[in-house]
């Protein structure tokens, strides 16, 4: 008798391989399946394992700078704004605000460029493929300023412990302000085309819903937190650089669905913009490296600093014995926490809705496996 | 001589058939072609980029070269497939495909054949086309497949029903399943029958889009799902052949609703005598057409590219002025407008596909079973309604229905 | 919902209005494609892509003291600087190895120098075809890449 096990219609366990368009990465999802309906899945991750913090545990503080970018790739200042700000806080060093407003300006434009990628990339993977490449042209802009200001668009290496090694090169101002005027219109076409588009709202309105007190029970963080309804940002709550100087809200959601989460990720590309254009107006002249000796040898002591990254809550825990060399450092990766919610957050739905949740939670794999 | 070309030709309508299917399929074969070449450059053009550029000017030779590569390439059937079955199905969905085009009348007089039961053929034989995707995801012997004909055959047929009541309105007010007599008929009328039966033409346009596969109703075929599909393991040829008959799906329905809503090859206000003057349209467009060229080509910086690109301007400002000869220009006129038509329907394919994201299968199932087949059914009846109404009221209109 | 609602539900205005767009971006200035190598990119100034050895202006020499400090700084320890003391009891650099095959372009290198000998230049065609070829001595990283210019 040939074995037809696996056409019981009670449960089959489908792969989502790690080589799939739609996995943002080398993601691996099992899903076990009745019929179309997903009963429960396994995310198994490793397949982007590069063994950072071993790396870090034999490079010097400013040697291990440029390997954080390749963490989360597509958000590359947020991840050297996190590192750098735990080493100052180790040794104790005061940025200059010059510096601080910079590093903040800089971090939103970030912000922007990770969420227009989001934006892309998800739309993309539920069918609507134009957006992806508007997306990614309001992108090249603010790589563009990034190249103009460090050298390097992807993996920048903008900051270092202390402040910045980059001066603002001329027109660095009207530059980023030309940005914010050209990229407000844009959004508003991405709105166009998606927000109140009826299949747009089919395919997100009520998948992956996430209740606050869940996402709060898994550690959930950014915007997938505040899409659930809890009023929480690190920008807020433990203000770092020259965030408590400027004014911003945060757009928080009230289903917890994948629609809301997509409104408030909107909603926050346009807060940047409020951000940088506030820090561009208060930029003052003055020193952009504080008091660093040229070898960086904190105290032997330990620290946890976290910033909000575009994806979450990026932490870093930094562990120094007083050598040149950090002893450990941690870093605690924002989609890593979230990806456990892909679990809750597809049962009962369709297959098809798995691609929609990985979408809206927002995961970069270089960040899940270091 | 070509006179007596003519009579040997009328004398044996075999021969007369064959000639004319051999210069259809000739003709078809070169539209679908460059129907992908045209995708890829709108579809680029929408998404800001420019689309092939580089296999010769502008791009235009690229279909040549996906030819010519799909032809090369290793054949591969899977272990355990069903061999035959394999090898035949997508030849049934390409058959099915073109067989539908020997009732389409491209022009008054040209057409392969003219049945009295026009469109009940058309519906007939382009379900057949179905067969080819289930047997094709059945004799892959891999679940995905499976899994993705099902789906796509499933969202085949229930789309059928929403199309063919869609119509039947069309029916009900020309009176005659020939395809012919129903581009007459609107003729009659003086007025395209998508004035008449808009409701019918939206449930038709979104019927076609689901019959074709295309967005937003192309989850089936969607790589970014779980399931790539019925062809996945086709490759090379077999997969042209899959595709060959996606776009000649396109292309017939397309046809298929130019010339039951938009009055075939009618030119637009067919009996009103003051807009005469757009019998030289034909011409006008060659001009436009040429203008264009010179305008593309101007641009270029090969020397070679530009003297080509001048030629073919010329040449077609030469074929302007031979078709403003008042007999040609009357033998062009149907099957100018068709193809204006038919254009119009392929960019406006094209377009949607840029624009809307997909919907999931069972939503698709929804809109297809409780939007499209209520609202299609509620057409026919108010049509009929209507009808009995208008007739009964006024004799005079009966005329004007019944013709 | 209102009738206003209803009537935009029926005739379709959302599909409508973004169609809208996605026809208005097929004019021709809305293309944002660079057709490399035809058109080559504008690359800032500060890019940081291939290395360059610096020589002084005037007399043609080296500008580097082989101080060892780039590879030093270095966090692949890519860079590998030989030496040798002259009469007067001086460093003279006399080899100077650069593996571009593990280098993150960074930074730190230049960022180290102190005498901005070491440079990294707006060159970013560097690809080879093997991976001796990635590995640059003294000379190739005085002269630097010499890529093949397309025209067509």
């Amino acid at each position: 008798m040939p074995d037809t096990t696996y056409l019981d219609a009670n449960e089959l366990v489908i792969n989502m391989g790690p080589q799939h368009p739609a996995t943002h990465g080398v993601l691996r999802v099992k899903l076990k399946l009745d019929g179309e309906k997903v009963l429960g899945s396994e995310a198994i991750i490793g397949y982007l394992h590069r063994g950072v913090e071993k790396i870090a545990e034999n490079r010097s503080y400013t040697q291990f700078a440029p390997y954080v970018d390749r963490m989360d790739y597509v958000a590359a200042v947020t991840n050297g704004m996190g590192y750098v700000e735990a080493v100052e806080k180790l040794l104790g060093v005061e940025v200059p605000p010059r510096a601080q407003y910079t590093r903040m300006i800089l971090a939103e434009l970030q912000r922007i460029a990770s969420h227009l990628l989001w934006l892309g990339t998800h739309a993309l993977d539920l069918g609507a493929m134009t957006p992806v490449f508007y997306t990614f042209r309001e992108r090249e802009e603010i790589l563009k300023i990034m190249e103009n200001y460090c050298g390097a668009r992807l993996t920048t290496h903008a900051f270092r412990i202390g402040g910045l090694q980059y001066d603002l090169y001329d027109g660095f101002e009207k530059e980023v302000l030309k940005f914010c005027d050209y990229v407000g219109p844009k959004m508003d076409e991405y709105e166009t085309l998606l927000t109140t588009n009826r299949i747009w709202l089919r395919r997100t309105k009520g998948v992956g819903v996430l209740s606050g007190e869940d996402a709060i029970a898994l550690g959930v963080t950014g915007p997938v937190l505040r899409g659930s309804g809890v009023r929480w940002d690190i920008r807020k709550v433990q203000p770092y650089e020259a965030y408590d100087k400027v004014d911003f809200i945060v757009p928080i959601g009230e289903q917890g669905d994948t629609y809301d989460r997509y409104l408030v990720r909107m909603q926050e590309m346009r807060q940047s913009v409020r951000i940088i254009r506030q820090g561009v107006d208060r930029l003052a002249s003055g020193p952009i490296m504080g008091k660093v000796g040229k070898i960086i040898k904190p105290p032997a002591a330990e620290v946890y600093h976290s910033i909000e990254a575009p994806k979450g809550e990026l932490g870093y825990f930094v562990v120094s014995d007083g050598s040149t060399h950090p002893y450990r450092v941690r870093v605690r990766p924002p989609s890593f926490v979230n990806l456990q919610a892909l679990d809750p957050m597809i049962r009962g739905h369709l297959v098809a809705d798995v691609v929609a949740v990985i979408g809206t939670l927002d995961i970069v794999l270089g960040e899940v496996d270091r | 001589m070509a006179q007596s070309v003519f009579q040997f030709l009328q004398a044996h309508p075999l021969i007369l058939a064959t000639v004319k299917i051999v210069i259809l399929l000739l003709v078809l074969a070169g539209i679908v072609a460059y129907l992908v070449y045209m995708e890829r450059k709108v579809l680029a053009f929408i998404q800001a980029r420019l689309g092939p550029m580089r296999v010769g000017p502008w791009g235009l030779l690229q279909p040549v070269a996906d030819g010519i590569k799909l032809l090369l390439k290793e054949d591969i059937i899977p272990a355990g497939a069903d061999k035959w079955v394999f090898l035949l199905a997508p030849v049934i969905s390409v058959v099915a495909a073109f067989t539908v085009f020997a009732v389409i009348p491209f022009a008054g007089n040209f057409f392969i054949t003219d049945v009295n039961i026009g469109i009940l053929f058309i519906l007939a034989v382009s379900s057949l086309g179905i067969y080819g995707i289930i047997l094709g995801g059945w004799s892959s012997n891999s679940h995905y497949p499976l899994l993705g004909a099902l789906r796509a055959s499933a969202q085949l047929v229930s789309y059928e029903v929403a199309a063919g009541m869609a119509v039947v309105g069309v029916l009900l007010i020309s009176n005659s399943l020939s395809m012919v007599e129903i581009v007459q008929n609107q003729q009659k009328m003086g007025t395209w029958n998508i004035f008449l039966q808009p409701v019918a033409f939206v449930i038709y346009v979104i019927a076609m889009l689901a019959e074709t596969n295309r967005n937003p109703f192309d989850l089936p075929e969607a790589e970014s799902e779980l399931t790539a599909g019925f062809h996945t393991e086709y490759s090379g040829f077999r997969f042209a052949l899959y595709f060959l008959a996606e776009y000649t799906n396109m292309v017939l329905v397309s046809c298929i609703a130019v010339t039951l809503f938009l009055g075939g090859w009618l030119r637009p206000f067919p009996n009103v005598r003051v807009l005469d003057f757009l019998r030289y349209m034909p011409a006008v467009a060659l001009i436009g057409a040429a203008a264009f060229i010179l305008w593309l080509g101007l641009k270029s910086r090969v020397a070679a590219e530009r003297y080509v690109f001048a030629g073919l301007a010329v040449l077609c400002v030469l074929l302007a002025g031979v078709i403003a000869i008042p007999p040609v220009l009357a033998a062009i006129q149907g099957i100018f407008w068709f193809f204006v038509k038919v254009l119009a329907f392929l960019y406006a394919f094209i377009w949607y596909r840029g624009t809307f994201p997909r919907y999931r299968y069972d939503q698709l199932m929804n809109v297809g079973w409780r939007v499209m087949i209520p609202l299609a059914l509620a057409n026919v009846i108010l049509t009929a309604i209507l009808r009995y109404w208008l007739s009964g009221r006024h004799p005079a209109a009966l005329t004007a229905w019944v013709g | 919902m209102g009738i206003k609602d209803l009537l935009r539900k029926i005739f379709l205005v959302d599909l409508l209005k973004g169609l809208r767009l996605t026809f208005s971006y097929q004019r021709p200035s809305a293309t944002y494609t660079e057709q490399y190598p035809l058109v080559r990119p504008l690359v800032a100034e500060r890019y940081r892509g291939a290395p360059r050895l610096n020589n002084n202006p005037e007399t043609g020499e080296t500008l580097c003291i082989a101080c060892n400090l780039c590879a030093l700084a270095c966090p692949e320890t890519l860079i590998v600087v030989g030496w040798e003391r002259t009469e007067d009891r001086k460093k003279k650099l006399t080899t100077f190895t650069y593996d571009l095959s593990r280098c993150m372009f960074c930074g730190l290198c230049e960022d180290a120098c102190p005498v901005d000998a070491l440079e990294l230049t707006q060159d970013f065609e560097i690809a080879h075809y093997n991976r001796e070829g990635m590995i640059w001595d003294r000379e190739m990283l005085e002269q630097g890449p010499q890529p093949t210019r397309y025209t067509r």
